[in-house]
């Protein structure tokens, strides 16, 4: 049996640190044997518990694309103990991995549709898988428009800058970036998310909106899409909660009778409406 | 199912003789207490009891345990299993209840995707010895009010009932009939037994005094979530967790490293609901901030949840939290309370 406790070792290949604050970094992950490589099955949305060696785990969302090969990223806020102990990791150190876990962003659903993206923050990580599993060359024609609006509090905490200016650059993806508050070098947009949802007024005819960001966020930008006449079915969005096993035994991050590690993080607001407000 | 007919004064012999061969877990008198402790040499398991203190999925799911040893190699790291091989053992002595706990905690740690390698590894070399209840010891015991039965085999692979002279003893399961050969050339077991059995049934059932409507709060609980009843039932809960680490089927836990220069232990501990750090969020962020909210996790856990999950109720009516609590908080009081709702 194989065991789902029992991380992959992992050697870090390449650290990017994403913002001005230097307490956001992306770590790109190559597998020490080729066929752990190949059980690591996954689709954009889904997490991953990386194993620091005595000092335990963290589980974060996956930032690369399956369509990727040879390599995982994940981009991570210094907070805790692993995560600090990861910070202060140099390449070419080994750590563990252990997944892939919990549900996708819905990748059949989400076909032939048009797609809105709408992320805040760092939360923008799987947002990023998904972007990048869509415009892939092999993937594309699968979706319709694809709409894209991604803010931070300052020009300095935008993460994977050159990806962001990469995408401006395309002309099958229509690309909104903000800042709360930009400074003299900032030529791009101002305003809350919530505001330029409002401005970009993408239809909600066949569309789907994926939202990820912090909860204020949220709050401010699901009336937006109420207005522009999405249905509860067509908000998605993804839970956070404290997680430790991954898998749905250790019983701590439930909502109502649903395992955020298991069953979500992945929920529309349909969903969400469902089930108990303890999150 | 082979039944027999074994002649009491016959039975610690053949649990001595299983345990030249096995490991066996028995119910001994510790001090004040009866624990189910390794029958070591001239240590007697005891025939007579009420109930363990301690509820034997432990030896399932051990309070703790280490689930991978690692040394630190260069930039590497060198990966060990946990502990050694699980060994041949049988529990011997295991009330109906705490049977049927296995049965339950089967359904999580043996679902189809997700299984927990360390509870089946022990699960599935463990041969569980039941004792029927022909007299439920305490009038704490509820275990008909949550599909229970004191004299069920739910959970167990052979089934021993007190007839008086004898005990009729059924081999349940593939498992239990691997241990006939210690059982050596008995009678087999019939009508006559059958109809006492049943007898000692019923009668054991009539003498379960503690009722609770356990079957009904599950329509509730579904919506009832934000009832001010919530706020009432933790007021004198002092976050112990004596509750969780008693029953025989909470299954929280926390995973955490321990290391020592290069060489560290990745473990897990029992983990409970009721601890104020059990769901706290790096950032500071508490689902179930306070005790109101942890015990309303627990009752919805074992009345609700598990129910959606998995069509049964996740208490086996043993009375333990009941027995334990410091404060006397009573599931039983609070499950009626809900009922009335």
């Amino acid at each position: 049996m194989l065991n789902p406790y029992i991380p992959m070792p992992v050697e870090v290949i390449k650290i990017v640190t994403e913002v001005d604050t230097k307490d956001i970094k992306t770590f790109r992950l190559a597998f020490v044997n080729r066929e752990d490589e190949a059980n690591f099955q996954y689709l954009p949305g889904q997490f991953a518990e990386l194993s620091i060696f005595g000092k335990g785990e963290v589980p974060i969302g996956i930032a690369s694309s399956p369509t990727q090969p040879g390599y995982l990223e994940f981009t991570v806020q210094k907070a805790g103990v692993v995560t600090s102990t990861l910070h202060d990791l140099e390449v070419g150190t080994h750590i563990g991995v252990r997944g892939s876990m919990g549900n996708s962003w819905p990748i059949d659903y989400l076909e032939g549709k048009n797609i809105v993206v709408v992320g805040g923050g760092f939360a923008f990580t799987t947002l990023r898988s998904l972007i990048v599993y869509m415009i892939h060359e092999d993937n594309r024609s699968r979706f319709g428009n694809i709409t894209v609006v991604y803010g931070a509090r300052t020009p300095g905490l935008l993460i994977y800058k050159d990806e962001l200016a990469a995408w401006e650059a395309r002309d099958d993806i229509n690309l909104h970036v903000t800042v709360d508050k930009g400074d003299e070098s900032w030529k791009g947009r101002e305003g809350f998310v919530p505001t330029v949802c409002k401005e970009v007024a993408p239809s909600s005819e066949n569309a789907v909106t994926v939202i990820c960001g912090p909860p204020i966020m949220i709050r401010f930008t699901l009336p937006v899409f109420f207005d522009l006449g999405f249905s509860k079915e067509n908000i998605i969005t993804s839970l956070e909660m404290r997680m430790k096993c991954g898998i749905g035994k250790c019983g701590r991050c439930n909502v109502g009778n649903k395992y955020v590690c298991k069953d979500g993080p992945v929920f529309s607001l349909a969903e969400l409406d469902k089930l108990t407000k303890e999150y | 199912m082979e039944k027999r007919v074994l002649k009491k004064d016959k039975l610690a012999a053949i649990i001595k003789n299983v345990s030249r061969d096995m490991l066996v877990y028995a119910p001994v008198k510790e001090e004040d207490n009866v624990l189910f402790m390794a029958l070591k040499e001239g240590r007697e398991p005891l025939l007579n009891f009420s109930n363990s203190r301690n509820a034997p999925k432990t030896f399932f799911f051990p309070r703790t345990e280490i689930m991978m040893k690692y040394t630190r190699t260069g930039k590497g790291m060198e990966l060990s299993k946990g502990e050694g091989e699980v060994r041949e053992t049988a529990l011997f002595g295991v009330r109906p209840c705490d049977a049927r706990s296995f049965a339950l905690l089967d359904k999580l740690f043996d679902q189809d995707k997700y299984k927990d390698p360390y509870y089946i590894a022990r699960r599935e070399k463990t041969t569980v010895i039941s004792m029927a209840c022909a007299h439920p010891p305490y009038s704490t015991c509820f275990c008909t009010s949550v599909d229970g039965s004191p004299t069920s085999g739910e959970g167990a692979d052979i089934l021993l009932t007190d007839m008086g002279d004898n005990y009729l003893v059924e081999f349940i399961t593939p498992r239990g009939e691997k241990l006939l050969k210690y059982f050596g050339d008995l009678p087999k077991a019939g009508e006559a037994e059958e109809t006492l059995k049943k007898e000692i049934a019923e009668r054991a059932e009539k003498e379960i005094r503690s009722h609770i409507p356990a079957k009904d709060i599950k329509p509730i609980l579904d919506n009832n979530f934000e009832h001010p009843f919530w706020e009432t039932i933790h007021r004198k809960c002092l976050a112990c967790g004596t509750c969780t680490y008693l029953c025989p089927t909470c299954h929280c836990f926390d995973i955490s490293d321990e290391a020592k220069g290069n060489d560290g232990i990745r473990i897990r501990n029992w983990d409970s609901c009721m601890y104020p750090l059990f769901t706290l969020e790096t950032s500071g962020h508490n689902p179930r901030p306070t005790q109101k909210e942890r015990w309303r996790q627990r009752v919805m856990h074992k009345f609700k949840y598990y129910v959606d999950n998995f069509g049964a109720i996740s208490c086996v009516g043993c009375g333990r939290c009941v027995m334990y609590c410091p404060v006397n908080l009573d599931i039983r009081k609070i499950v009626e309370d809900i009922a009335k709702l």
